[in-house]
């Protein structure tokens, strides 16, 4: 398992925004049950960590996303958006970006993707 | 705390305001120009973000200026801090399980 750049590519105080990429040297399918499947997620993104086990909004096979836990509070979010890209010689791309924000939006840059699943 | 200052940035208008006040100290009237918003609300949401200690008054004369309170920043940072040493741990343990999984 290799990885290219572990870098925040952009990473603002105003904003209180995190961003980072890594390259992983598995397949995008393959990252993707590592991501959406629970018992697969539980083992790199426990479920303590998130405010509920659901994620708020997801595009099948290339994004997710969760609310995470802030101290407890039930009123404080912060959103996490993991997506995957293909990467380099058939590897996956994986870009999180976690802000400190209110809204369950999908931010694709493609306006072809649709979210199938949105929360309330 | 903490969990206050999420609250107040959950809301688009607050973190316009707080925005705002990041770039230097006004007072409730220069803040609201070029916003659709009315005086009694912006009292409110500035209320809110002095409570969470993101803002704070200063009084100049009959003026009341609002300026970002350099003790929010310093828990926004908390954040960022906490969640920079995060994920990096949190992506190494992605890769032992892509290891582990099936292909």
């Amino acid at each position: 398992m290799s990885e290219r750049a572990n870098d925040p590519p952009e990473d603002t105080q105003d904003e209180a925004v995190i961003a980072l990429e890594v390259e992983l040297d598995a397949p995008p399918e393959k990252v993707w049950r590592a991501i959406a499947i629970a018992d697969f997620r539980e083992r790199w993104l426990p479920q303590a960590d998130l405010a509920e086990p659901e994620p708020v909004a997801s595009i099948p096979g290339v994004e997710v996303q969760y609310r995470m836990r802030e101290d407890g509070a039930p009123f404080a979010d912060s959103l996490v958006t993991i997506r995957i890209e293909p990467g380099r010689r058939g590897g996956a791309l994986l870009r999180i970006v976690h802000r400190i924000e209110g809204g369950a939006r999908l931010t694709s840059a493609n306006d072809n993707l649709r979210p199938v699943s949105m929360a309330a | 705390m903490e969990s206050e200052i999420f609250k107040a940035l959950a809301d688009p208008t607050r973190r316009s305001v707080f925005e705002k006040l990041a770039v230097g100290a006004m007072n409730a009237s220069k803040l609201r120009e070029g916003m659709a918003i009315s005086q009694p609300a912006i009292s409110q949401h500035l209320g809110v973000l002095r409570s969470a200690g993101l803002v704070r008054e200063r009084r100049d004369g009959r003026f009341v200026n609002y300026e970002v309170d350099p003790e929010g920043l310093v828990q926004i940072g908390r954040w960022l801090a906490r969640y920079r040493a995060y994920w990096p741990r949190r992506i190494d343990d992605l890769k032992a399980l892509l290891k582990d999984m099936d292909p």
